[in-house]
């Protein structure tokens, strides 16, 4: 298994005021397998999805990674973990501002020890012709697709995306897709994807819901369509 | 009912947030407004108190030296001549403590003394000296003076003193600098001065006008005829006119000239911290852009945003001015005093308020700060709310990227995106390490440069020693300058000539400068002899050779002409220049006697003075004016040390301040600006040390050559001020010598600064939340 989670739990407050954003998850992925995280608000789907970033602690329970107990790593070996092993796309994109697109690529692929070519990622997200634009000269897609190539270009074992599409209009929203599942084939990474939406879990291998902290639903999509069928 | 502004309640949670950084305005904006406040109010109050001393002690108008004690018969002719003479006998002996003191007999009328501390003398062994003197030669209350000589008198020091008509201790009025370390003055009893003989007392007599004529040239015209008409009456020793006496006026003018330089260098500081203040504002407008976009598109004007922003810098600044101007009018004004009254010898001072300081140390800096705030903070707010809400601050011209090639490796790519993000803020900096790099190299400069000139003074003497004679003054001629006096006595050419191998005769003259763009000054004309063993060089009959510091001080060489007249007449001389020889310890003319004695109408043989490399001790001490040797050469650059020493600690410390401040704010704008990037780089996996390397090494490496050109701009910067200073403020000239060490140490005290800050800003770095990536404020 390539992730393995083990009662993971965590809460938020102080002592008087606390709130259990998970309590007791059990995960398992496999390699390359695209899981999208459903459920409402509140439900710990992000704060989940940051504990398998490693870039939140849980306050109990066991993680594994590529057979690595990422639940003990203390800080600096954390930073090797995402270094190595992770990419992240957020909804927010998270570009920095006063690099151009190829450099933007480019503060991912400096981290990646088999990175894949930096032109070759332009091309396949279609951002050639923009690759010496700033961020502020970029549509919202463009954007994401940006930020898309710098998860990818390190060639990680793992995709975390958190709302790739949530501030994306629907034929753009349709297009990261495209992207993301183009990566997922070709590269061959896991991808785990939190989203509101729940159309999006048809083009996963699995979708897992969640609410009130824990695993409401884990299903396999035995009926799993291409991004490019994909309507809501 | 007026509602109230809901956003006045971030201001407290905005200071308590940003405690730092405004205690750091607040310290620097308290220091500066109270440094001001306290050098105005000193400069003010002590100006005041010296203008006032002329009425308030009965300061002279002028004083004389008679061979002999005045008769009541003599006292009643030279009182016909509309001036009231009174009695000021005193003995000047050398100390044990290798110093020499004069010491008066109690003023009862005119010249009064102001007790600071301890009492009056009122037995015969009991004395009170000057406070300074005292301070200088380690002296207090209950201490004794002894008087060097065989069965010398000791006396108890019972008070602390300022004598009004001695608030620049000058030795003698002909001296070119006061020596506040080897010469002071004091009061002893009637008693103990009448236990001298008389052959040991000076009869030194003070004159008051009956009515004091109206301007220096009738001062001048009237004194002139009382010296002639004195020393038809009695044996004049000495005769200093009160307007020529620079023991009662060096310390006013002194005190007139101070204040602009302070003023500047204050207002400088304020402007570097408003544009810093302003800067720091900017990155919290473009971190708080989409509130602001959602407050303007609510109906919140821009205006009253600009307020918002403004106001608690300003609030701060107000508080700032408003503590400095209560340490200035306490603490700091005496901090200030102290400066003076380590070089003068000025009474007691009382406080005044001053709305002169209260304007240049309250208003100016808030309109300052108001001025500088508005102009940076109303560019930061002019967006659109639309543009704030997505924040798109250049959506009318997108900002095109500066190419820079792949084949750059990547990080260093990196760097130069935050350099080049940054230049306005390292614009910024740079303008702050100027401005710090002239202070510091002034600050440690200044040693350096008197130790030069000591040096320089001690190189380029003539001779051992330069005697002026001195003419008696009951020989004083028709008219003419104070140097008259000089020349007059030279007819007795056999009271003054010498058996001494070594003596050289020469002549002189004192001109006045026009003063058409410098302060005017007196420059000596010297006339040497021919083949002169002393002053190098070949003086041509109507050659006329400047020395090094008047080409270098008025810009002026061979083939120019240059105007000079005499100090109290409407007499021009123009002197066409035929060369410069290299003496560069005054600002001096050379020509032969000869020509200077005819320039002057003076007799062939005329002279006024020897260059002498031993002593010459055949000639009475009475026709000696004055020895002009190392000591006294070297009084200049030992006393400014003395009265500038406590300003240039002050100064360094200032700088260091301003390069620590305005480095901090400026690494932590551009760690503020970018830390959201950087929060992300923590999340993709970048390590501490590679994010510290992009947004603090860059900058480094900016600072490293902000700091190594900053160093021969500045040099140049100062060459220029420090001309004109000497051209606009001082007579004389000081070749501007830095001792390249300094350089160095500048700028190793910039870079020590900036390794301090950054230590302290790698905090903030470490301190930076992965979180920060994750919230939707993009």
């Amino acid at each position: 298994m390539f992730l393995e989670l083990q009662q993971i739990k965590k809460s938020f407050g102080d002592e008087n005021n606390r709130v259990e954003v998970l309590n007791g998850v059990d995960l398992s992925v496999k390699k390359g397998e695209f899981v999208v995280f459903l459920g409402p608000s509140g439900s710990g789907k992000s704060t989940l999805l940051n504990i398998i970033g490693g870039i939140d602690r849980a306050d109990s329970g066991k993680m594994y990674a590529d057979g690595k107990c990422v639940s003990e790593m203390r800080e600096r070996e954390l930073g090797q973990y995402r270094r190595k092993n992770l990419g992240y796309v957020f909804q927010m994109y998270n570009l920095i501002p006063n690099l151009t697109v190829r450099e933007n690529i480019e503060v991912g692929a400096y981290l990646g020890e088999n990175t894949l070519d930096t032109d070759g990622i332009l091309s396949v997200l279609g951002l050639k012709e923009h690759a010496d634009k700033l961020p502020n000269q970029l549509s919202g897609g463009q954007q994401q697709r940006t930020s898309i190539g710098r998860a990818v270009v390190k060639n990680p074992g793992l995709l975390l995306c958190d709302e790739p599409t949530g501030a994306l209009d629907y034929s753009t929203s349709r297009e990261i897709l495209k992207t993301i599942e183009a990566v997922n084939q070709k590269y061959g990474c896991t991808i785990l994807m939190v989203t509101h939406n729940e159309a999006i879990g048809r083009i996963a291998d699995r979708v897992i819901s969640l609410r009130d902290g824990v695993i409401h639903k884990n299903i396999a999509n035995e009926n799993k369509i291409s991004a490019r069928e994909l309507e809501w | 009912m007026v509602k109230k502004n809901p956003l006045r309640k971030r201001y407290l949670r905005e200071l308590k947030g940003e405690f730092s950084k405004y205690l750091i305005i607040f310290l620097l904006m308290t220091f500066s407004v109270g440094l001001l406040s306290g050098y105005l109010v000193a400069d003010e109050s002590m100006l005041k108190t010296y203008d006032e001393s002329f009425e308030k002690y009965n300061i002279e108008n002028g004083n004389f030296t008679a061979k002999k004690q005045v008769s009541p018969e003599q006292k009643e002719l030279i009182e016909e001549n509309g001036i009231k003479i009174y009695e000021q006998f005193y003995l000047e002996k050398p100390l044990t403590n290798g110093s020499r003191i004069r010491l008066f007999s109690p003023r009862k009328e005119v010249n009064l003394v102001c007790l600071m501390q301890g009492a009056m003398p009122s037995a015969p062994d009991e004395a009170a000296i000057d406070r300074m003197y005292a301070n200088n030669n380690g002296l207090k209350i209950g201490d004794y003076l002894t008087i060097d000589e065989e069965g010398g008198a000791t006396y108890r020091i019972t008070g602390l003193v300022a004598l009004s008509d001695y608030s620049t201790l000058f030795e003698n009025n002909n001296d070119m600098m006061f020596d506040a370390l080897k010469f002071g003055v004091g009061i002893i009893t009637d008693t103990a001065i009448s236990a001298y003989p008389a052959r040991e007392l000076t009869f030194n007599y003070a004159w008051k006008y009956l009515e004091f004529p109206k301007d220096d040239m009738e001062e001048k015209a009237v004194s002139d005829e009382l010296i002639k008409k004195l020393a038809k009456i009695i044996r004049l020793e000495d005769f200093v006119p009160g307007y020529l006496n620079q023991a009662i006026h060096f310390s006013g003018e002194d005190l007139e000239g101070d204040g602009v330089m302070m003023i500047a260098l204050i207002y400088i500081i304020i402007v570097i911290l408003a544009f810093v203040f302003a800067v720091n504002m900017t990155s919290t407008i473009a971190k708080e852009a989409p509130v602001i976009g959602t407050l303007l598109a609510t109906g919140y004007t821009r205006g009253q945003l600009l307020l918002h922003y403004m106001l608690l810098p300003i609030m701060v600044s107000m508080a700032g001015a408003a503590i400095g101007n209560v340490l200035g009018y306490t603490w700091l004004k005496d901090l200030c005093a102290a400066l003076y009254y380590n070089s003068y010898s000025l009474p007691t001072y009382e406080t005044v308020w001053s709305a002169y300081a209260f304007f240049m140390t309250t208003f100016v800096p808030l309109v300052i700060m108001l001025a500088v705030n508005t102009v940076i903070l109303g560019r930061g707010l002019r967006h659109t709310p639309i543009q704030f809400l997505r924040r798109d601050f250049h959506a009318k011209k997108k900002k095109k990227a500066v190419r820079l090639s792949p084949n750059i490796p990547f990080i260093t790519r990196f760097k130069l995106r935050v350099v080049f993000q940054n230049v306005p803020n390292y614009l910024i900096l740079f303008a702050g390490v100027l401005f710090a790099d002239l202070l510091l190299l002034f600050g440690m400069g200044m040693p350096n440069l008197m130790n030069n000139y000591q040096t320089k003074i001690t190189d380029s003497l003539f001779a051992n020693y330069q005697y002026v004679l001195s003419a008696p003054v009951s020989y004083a001629g028709e008219d003419e300058n104070k140097l008259d006096e000089i020349i007059k006595g030279l007819r007795f050419a056999k009271a003054v000539e010498t058996e001494n191998p070594d003596a050289e005769k020469f002549s002189a003259w004192s001109l006045r400068t026009l003063g058409d763009y410098a302060r005017t000054e007196d420059i000596t004309l010297y006339g040497i002899e021919g083949g002169s063993r002393y002053v190098k060089g070949d003086f041509a009959d109507g050659e006329i050779i400047i020395s090094a510091s008047m080409a270098e001080k008025y810009r002026i060489g061979a083939g120019d002409t240059f105007t000079l007249k005499e100090a109290y007449e409407d007499k021009y001389y123009t002197l066409e220049i035929s060369g410069i020889n290299d003496y560069e310890s005054a600002v001096a003319v050379f020509m032969n006697r000869q020509t200077l004695n005819e320039m002057f109408d003076q007799d062939p043989d005329f002279f006024c003075g020897y260059f002498s490399d031993t002593k010459i001790t055949d000639i009475d001490e009475s026709y000696i004016g004055s020895i002009i040797d190392i000591d006294a050469m070297t009084k200049v650059p030992r006393q400014l040390m003395h009265s500038m020493g406590g300003l240039m600690d002050i100064v360094n410390v200032f700088a260091i301040v301003i390069f620590l401040i305005v480095i901090y704010f400026l690494i932590k704008i551009i760690i503020e600006k970018n830390e959201h990037s950087i929060s992300m780089a923590k999340i993709l996996g970048y390590s501490e040390k590679e994010i510290r390397s992009i947004y603090l090494h860059s900058t480094s490496a900016v600072m490293i050559v902000l700091i190594i050109i900053s160093v021969p701009i500045i040099m140049l910067v100062l060459k220029q001020l420090f001309y004109m200073v000497m051209l606009e403020m001082m007579s004389g000239w000081l070749p501007l010598v830095i001792d390249s060490k300094l350089c160095y140490i500048t700028m190793l005290l910039g870079f020590a600064s900036y390794v301090l800050v950054t230590f302290v800003e790698m905090r903030k770095i470490r301190k930076i939340p992965m979180d920060m990536a994750l919230k939707n404020v993009e």
